[in-house]
């Protein structure tokens, strides 16, 4: 009878401790399996190609993850608003999904430092005369009404008492109007403007510089309280700066120049 | 309309979707038909008192919505007891729970329609309960649940399309993401129709046979 309680007890102790050692980041080891959250309907970092396999930054971001903790990747499609549900109700382990590190997220979230940013173009008909974002300066702009590049572009235009602002319903619109040469230039994030400028949709016009606008910082998400991970990953996403892998996933999928610089200037980390 | 971006590539992708969702159904429906024919004698064996706790159960199987258990068994068995059960496990199971539920009403109703001067009948002239139950009851409970049962069992195919929130691509999530990668709402919606169609006619079709030919005997 005394052996028994004593197996029982000894059970039970093992099966109480048993996952407060062994974190996050051995479960993930021990499975085999990286679990990555990711959004496939936000090309160029999520889609899927011909074969409805998934494809992108993040994919490929993930799978990277994935090979450098030396498991087999597997992407799990979410849509922005259950990225975070996913990932507390313990659907995946992380979420390579282009999460803006606000900080209301990081009261539930955990966050890694930057893996990308989002900046903003300036794009222009290649009639005109340009060569920095500054040469907006007097000329006819424009941008889809309400977004935050079109509130900032109207915000210059006022500054600098000349040149004009025209509001558009839509992108499409906006881009339409630029290669009529309605429109001098306009201001879009930089992976919609290489997408257009690619899609041949929109014959005669170029992307010119970047606007000076703070850039949309993304990170990935592992739970609050999985800090081994989150230091792995931290780690992870340096090495992929370091080592290049970042420049070549932004050629692959965003487009040429440089990507944007993951160093927020005059702050640590 | 007829200039789509749809390849043969991804009729098969659709097709696979309708293989999984036929699969799922199929699982869900025998092994809860299974169960459901169990607890239903149980049910009825028993008396309402005896088997409240079955009840019980059953009645939160059939009370909850499908989706809501889907997630919350997925995340209890993975997170909780860290089973590390594939998202198709974990709907197989949830789904034939839920059939089963259902299913156990269907046979209780089926052999309360079974007259009991019948069966006492049956057992004055001297048969078993099993033999009773065999070659009395199952016969005539059988083409009383009958409608019932197909019924069920196009429910639970149709429901199966939940079963996507476990990570599994059944014919509603393919035709899904197609949606988003071709931007053909309205065809692909057409096409999976016709997909669920071509799986639930001929059930049925084969439920109404079987009710046809049952009833002039």
């Amino acid at each position: 009878m005394k052996t028994s309680v004593l197996t029982l007890a000894a059970v039970a102790a093992t099966a109480l401790t048993g996952p407060a050692f062994a974190d996050k980041l051995d479960d993930i080891i021990s499975s085999g399996t990286l679990r990555c959250a990711v959004v496939l309907d936000f090309p160029p970092m999520g889609s899927r190609d011909a074969d409805n396999n998934p494809q992108g930054f993040d994919v490929d971001y993930c799978n990277d993850l994935a090979a450098a903790l030396g498991v087999t990747a597997e992407v799990v499609e979410t849509t922005f608003p259950e990225r975070i549900p996913a990932l507390v109700s313990g659907q995946v382990d992380v979420a390579v999904a282009s999460t803006s590190d606000t900080l209301e997220r990081a009261k539930t979230v955990g966050f890694t430092i930057p893996y990308y940013a989002f900046e903003n173009a300036v794009t222009a008909n290649e009639g005109v005369e340009m060569s920095t974002w500054e040469d907006l300066k007097g000329k006819t702009v424009g941008a889809t009404a309400g977004t935050y590049e079109a509130i900032w572009l109207e915000g210059k235009v006022k500054e600098w008492g000349e040149g004009e602002f025209r509001p558009y319903q839509n992108q499409a619109d906006v881009f339409l109007a630029l290669s009529q040469g309605q429109l001098d230039a306009t201001v879009s994030t930089v992976e919609v403007a290489e997408a257009n400028v690619d899609s041949g949709n929109f014959p005669g016009i170029k992307i010119v510089d970047k606007a000076p606008m703070v850039p949309d910082y993304v990170a990935l998400i592992a739970l609050r309280e999985d800090q081994g991970l989150i230091n792995y990953m931290n780690l992870f996403i340096n090495q992929q700066v370091r080592t290049g892998r970042y420049a070549e996933l932004y050629a692959k999928w965003v487009g040429e120049g440089e990507p944007a610089s993951l160093v927020i200037p005059g702050v640590y980390r | 309309m007829f200039d789509t971006a749809l390849t043969a590539n991804d009729f098969l992708f659709l097709a696979k979707g309708a293989g999984m969702t036929i699969f799922v159904t199929v699982i869900a429906v025998f092994f809860g038909t299974v169960l459901g024919i169990i607890f239903g004698v149980i049910r009825y064996q028993i008396g309402p008192v005896w088997a409240a706790p079955i009840t019980f159960v059953l009645d939160i199987f059939r009370s909850i919505p499908l989706l809501i258990q889907l997630v919350l068994a997925y995340a209890f068995l993975g997170t909780v007891l860290r089973l590390g059960l594939s998202g198709l496990t974990v709907a197989c199971i949830v789904l034939t729970l839920y059939t089963s539920a259902y299913c156990a009403e269907i046979v209780r109703g089926g052999i309360e329609a079974v007259p009991l001067t019948l069966r006492r009948a049956s057992r004055s002239l001297g048969m078993t309960w099993g033999q009773d139950m065999r070659n009395i009851v199952m016969p005539l409970a059988t083409r009383v649940a009958l409608p019932s049962w197909i019924g069920l069992a196009l429910g639970v195919m149709k429901d199966s399309a939940l079963v996507y929130v476990v990570q599994v691509t059944e014919l509603l999530k393919s035709t899904q993401i197609l949606i988003t990668r071709l931007q053909e709402p309205l065809l692909l919606l057409m096409i999976c129709g016709a997909f669920y169609f071509l799986i639930s006619f001929p059930v049925a079709r084969f439920g109404g046979y079987l009710e046809k030919r049952w009833s002039n005997d």
